[in-house]
């Protein structure tokens, strides 16, 4: 072919394409109306807030589920809820990627001939229990129940089902069943409970190796209450301990001591107390008699802190109006960890804190919690061939026990064994019969976290797989073991059970509001005098001399381990080293400098042939003889059991640490935690570095206007304790990626809120949280370097972060002083059912684009409809972005700025008020509070 | 002559076809292809001679981000006696008697990446006839694209009506 007749039919077929390509644009999306329409109130495309309980773990917090077209897509604390008062954690938050979980067990599955599961039928797997049941009956061998916490309707319904089925309800199962504290308060008060504590009313909190803010029974409840108290200026709070928490940096002063000593301060001060006759309550002396007499050079000996120094305290401790002394967590974990609890409950006696601030009439409810020993128990039965049905239910004490207590293999002696979970965990895997949960979202039910307390579960949606509820699973098997038709479901029962207990005009305003709070019975209180002083008389306050001390701390993302499932709680870097994926050890400076390693070697943590080796991070503020792992990272071999009350150890003693000489990927996402202090991220006690201070670099560009709203936020430094609840929060209403481990490790990571830890001079001590979000700058670096504008400043102060337009140049990350930008080096999926949750009103980006922190502008848009419904301007409160929203201890404000009586305009116009390096003229939006001057040191 | 021909034959030709691709682009732009619904549903009829409320039948329009296409039950309500012999109603009793939802196909629609938060309600809000995108719907059979809704039609009329053109207003 000649080149010109190519190009003359090269011609003519182009345009002939382009012709056709003009054709009609054919519509595909399809608009299916409802038959009927659902529900009255029903919007499209408007969210619906649902009251019920968050049950991820026991404390049992009241949440609002966010409803937008049928889907969950959002839990937030239920306001005035009286156990988190409208916050919720970092596991709270997480909780609602559980009920999507991809992972979850999706029908009943039952082991077949080869070993494996296959899918049954409901009405197959249910016939087999109750078979199952009537035969072991039939055969002379008890069937049982162990259970994960239960309390409220379910405990009831439970209890009813084992008579029924003749079934024998075990003591419950809970890794942190707090067994050595409710064995204490039996000792010494003669209830065997765990009082709930008024953190917010007591004016001097003296804390020793309790983690209050990660897991302590009630970590929402407790948290909340030390924000409150923190803004009062006579709260003074010193904690205790060997290890480093992040409960013992937010404390005023923090000592560091010995590790295994804990009882002997609490000795001490109780010894200081009674001697020096500054008890508000009378101790008899046969319980005084028998007290061990550690005077302060002994408990100067053992704790390694000046004499002078814990005079001091004992002496201010007897002075406060209102002092509250508390024990738990790691302090308890350990050998001697029933004295200290005894000792601590006997100093709570005599300080007067019993009358007021430790308040049994409210305890928690942990009154069907068992221990290891009666797991232990249970195990000798299985071995004994005693046992013919197992049921478990939302437990796995399998991979939670210590390996010597060997429950896998005494379960293989039991006739028949039925799970009841969620998700194939080791204890599911022994079982030949699983049979799956609906999420407490999918499902009717109550909860009583304390006494005087019931919460409401309510389902606000359609279960997601074939999964009934435990309640209608009990009910099923009753039933058919009864040979009687099921009639009645979980939710029938419920409401009848409420209305006979309660009444109708309690169970309208309980659907209601989401949870009832009955009036508390005031509790007479005295000394369980004999119990009390046979247990002194034999106490020992001694620990293990010496050798290396791992200290496995309860984790503030994963719990005991139950939250591993949920990646956003792995997404999510621990605080205080700001590891987000994998397992690590970490070391004091000291001890990294004796062994020679550096962040990411591996060491080995050995006892009597025992070995553990994990990477390691360097921890400032740690005992030099103390390492520390969390919970879940532990291996069971070194897990043990203290005889006398069940409670797990998970303090081991005399080890040795040991450098292997491997080198481990960890992703630790913070670059430097020592350089703030010169930089001016913080400013110091006298002001320095404050906006008085700063001189303000001048700029080029025209001011910005603002008419009607400049949005700005504060954040109470003083306050923040580092929870990251924030941060959770964020990513599930922003439809925030979860990237996973590779891409962390390239420092990848793109949450839109970080929580930054920085060590000051004296490690032991100071420590400090930067919460660290967009600034949304008046004049802000990213916006001049932008080559498309896509990102820019809008009327509202807010800097505007374009999608559409931007092409990905990663100029704006570069020029941005904080660095809060993040870039999508890929298009991010939700996996099925996962996609569900994602926010309708937040757009999911794609690969290419930056994306960073919008002030939740969703949720303006929303405040601002309702404000034009009503003609009026957005008033102050109503804007909540979803960090300040969840934030426990209420850090975090947000408003108009323009608003002379906005809460936001006086706090950032307040003496603690800074922004972070103000000196180069960003003029950022968000005001910090720096923390408050420590006076009076004791 | 024939040698001048072939050039301003080829010159010619692709002048025709450029003023073509003009006029259907111009045509495509304004007058779309009438989408073929399940069931011919004639709006003339319902907003042309009965002079029903368009949020009579698209009720959330007020109320929430999307208009919403009437739910079966609210078209039954009224032809379970109106207009029962017509074979379109007739269509429609058999969707109900069957409770099918009718697959209707989407008219307006914005690309999925182009990111946009638009909402009805703040439009109805501010008085916007829902003739100014729509067209002139009583005056169709089947209601079909009478303007393409891109961003300049979207950003000339907030200019006009003094309404935000801040991004954030319309985008997520």
């Amino acid at each position: 072919m000649k080149r010109r007749d190519f190009l003359k039919v090269v011609g003519v077929a182009s345009s002939a394409t382009l012709l056709s390509s003009c054709g009609v644009e054919k519509s595909t999306e399809k608009l299916i109306p409802f038959l009927v329409p659902p529900d009255e109130d029903y919007i499209p495309g408007q969210a619906t807030y649902y009251g019920s309980t968050c049950t991820e773990c026991p404390a049992n917090c009241g949440v609002s589920v966010k409803v937008v077209d049928f889907n969950p897509i959002k839990l937030e604390g239920l306001a005035d809820h009286p156990v988190n008062r409208g916050a919720l954690c970092l596991r709270g938050q997480s909780s609602i990627l559980r009920l999507y979980h991809p992972d979850r067990v999706k029908q009943p599955l039952k082991r077949g001939p080869d070993g494996q599961f296959q899918p049954v039928s409901w009405e197959e797997a249910l016939q087999q229990v109750v078979q199952a049941l009537k035969d072991a009956s039939g055969a002379g061998r008890s069937n049982v129940y162990l259970s994960g916490r239960t309390t409220g309707s379910l405990s009831r319904l439970l209890d009813d089902f084992a008579k029924e089925t003749r079934v024998e309800r075990l003591p419950e199962y809970e890794p942190f069943s707090h067994v050595n504290l409710r064995e204490a308060y039996r000792l010494v008060f003669g209830r065997k409970e765990i009082p709930f504590f008024r953190i917010e009313e007591a004016d001097f909190l003296l804390t020793v190796g309790v983690d209050l803010l990660e897991t302590f029974v009630s970590p929402v409840s407790y948290a909340h209450q030390l924000g409150r108290a923190k803004a009062r200026d006579d709260f003074h709070w010193v904690h205790f301990e060997p290890h480093a928490s992040l409960t013992g940096f937010q404390a005023d002063q923090r000592f560091v001591v010995r590790p295994g000593s804990e009882a002997y301060l609490m000795g001490f001060l109780l010894h200081y107390i009674l001697t020096n006759g500054l008890n508000k309550k009378r101790i008899p002396p046969e319980i005084t008699n028998a007290l061990p007499k550690v005077d302060v050079n002994l408990v100067a000996e053992k704790t390694g802190l000046d004499a002078e120094v814990l005079n001091r305290l004992a002496a201010r401790l007897a002075e406060a109006r209102t002092p509250l002394v508390l024990s738990g967590g790691v302090s308890v974990h350990q050998k001697n960890g029933l004295e200290t609890a005894v000792l601590t409950a006997l100093l709570q006696w005599a300080l007067g804190a019993t009358d007021r601030v430790v308040d049994f009439s409210r305890a928690e409810n942990y009154a069907s919690v068992g221990s290891v020993k009666d797991v232990q128990k249970l195990v000798e039965r299985l071995s004994r061939g005693e046992i013919g049905v197992l049921l478990v239910s939302r437990a796995n004490p399998v991979g939670t026990l210590p390996a010597s207590v060997a429950l896998a293999e005494a379960m293989a002696k039991a006739g028949f064994r039925v799970a009841l979970t969620d998700f194939v965990d080791e204890t599911a895997r022994q079982c030949d019969l699983i049979l799956p949960l609906s999420h407490s979202l999918e499902s009717w039910g109550d909860a009583e976290p304390r006494k005087g307390l019931l919460n409401l579960i309510q389902p606000t949606v359609e279960p997601i797989f074939n999964t009934l509820s435990e309640g209608d699973i009990l009910l099923a098997i009753a039933d058919g073991y009864r040979g009687r038709p099921n009639v009645l479901s979980y939710q029938q029962w419920l409401l009848r059970e409420w209305n006979r207990a309660y009444g109708e005009a309690f169970v309208e305003e309980f659907l209601k509001k989401g949870f009832f709070e009955f009036p508390a019975k005031p509790l007479p209180l005295g000394l369980n005098r004999p119990a009390l002083t046979a247990f002194l008389k034999a106490a020992r306050l001694d620990a293990p001399p010496q050798g290396h001390w791992l200290y496995a701390m309860p984790s503030l993302r994963m719990f005991d381990g139950r939250s591993k499932v949920l990646k956003l709680t792995s997404e999510i870097p621990d605080p205080l080293t700001t590891i987000s994926y994998g397992e690590w050890i970490t070391v004091s400076d000291e001890t990294a400098e004796r062994l020679g390693v550096q962040d990411r070697d591996e060491v080995a943590f050995l006892r009597e042939g025992t070995r553990l080796a994990l990477p390691v991070k360097v921890q400032p503020g740690l005992n030099g003889e103390v390492s520390t792992i969390h919970w879940d990272q532990l291996d069971r071999a070194f897990l043990e059991m203290d005889p006398r009350s069940g409670e797990l150890l998970a303090v081991v003693a005399e080890g040795q640490l040991q450098k292997t000489g491997k080198k481990i990927a960890v992703p630790i996402l913070s670059g430097s935690m020592e350089e703030a202090y010169e930089r001016g991220i913080f400013p110091d006690h006298n002001g320095h570095g404050m906006k008085h201070h700063a001189e303000v670099r001048e700029t080029l560009y025209p001011p910005h206007e603002h008419p009607e709203y400049r949005w700005a936020m504060t954040i109470d430094l003083e306050k923040c304790i580092g929870c990251s609840a924030c941060v959770a929060a964020c990513y599930v209403e922003n439809n925030v990626a979860i990237v996973g481990e590779q891409e962390h490790l390239k420092g990848r990571e793109m949450a839109w809120i970080r929580i930054e830890p920085f060590y000051g001079k004296d490690r032991d001590r100071e420590m400090n949280f930067m919460v660290m979000l967009c600034q949304q700058c008046c004049n802000a670096p990213c916006e001049t370097v932008c080559p498309v504008y896509a990102t820019m400043h809008n009327p509202e102060g807010l800097n505007a972060m374009v999608y559409n337009r931007c092409v990905g140049t990663r100029y704006c990350h570069n020029n941005c002083p904080y660095k809060v930008r993040r870039f999508n080096w890929f298009d991010h999926h939700w996996e099925t059912p996962l996609d569900r949750m994602l926010n309708p009103d937040v757009f999911v980006r794609h690969k290419g684009v930056m994306e960073k922190c919008t002030f939740c502008v969703q949720r303006i848009r929303v405040a601002r409809d309702h404000a034009k419904d009503e003609n009026r301007k957005i008033r102050d409160g109503e804007v909540i972005p979803a960090c300040a929203q969840t934030c426990p201890t209420e850090a975090i404000v947000f408003g108009n700025l323009l608003d002379e009586t906005a809460r936001v305009t006086q706090l950032a116009h307040s003496d603690r008020s800074y922004r972070v390096f103000e000196e180069i003229g960003t003029e950022p939006a968000v005001y910090y509070l720096r923390k408050k001057e420590i006076k009076d040191e004791a | 002559m024939k040698e001048k021909l072939i050039p301003i034959g080829i010159v010619g030709y692709f002048l025709v076809m450029i003023a073509l691709i003009g006029v259907l682009g111009w045509y495509w732009q304004n007058f779309q292809k009438t989408p073929q619904q399940p069931i011919e549903f004639p709006h003339n009829v319902h907003v042309g001679k009965l002079k029903l409320d368009c949020q009579f039948c698209h009720q959330f329009a007020s109320k929430s981000r999307f208009a919403t296409v009437p739910t079966v039950k609210l078209c039954v309500d009224c032809h379970k006696t109106a207009a029962t012999d017509r074979p379109e109603v007739k269509k429609l009793m058999k969707y109900w008697e069957d409770q099918i939802p009718i697959e209707w196909l989407k008219v307006y629609s914005f690309r999925k990446n182009a990111n946009v938060n638009f909402s009805h309600k703040p439009h109805i809000r501010a008085g916007v006839d829902c003739s100014t995108c729509h067209g002139r719907v009583d005056q169709m059979i089947t209601a079909r694209k009478t303007r393409n809704i891109n961003m300049g039609f979207c950003v000339s009329c907030h200019r006009q009506a003094k309404a935000p053109t801040d991004c954030w207003t319309c985008h997520k």
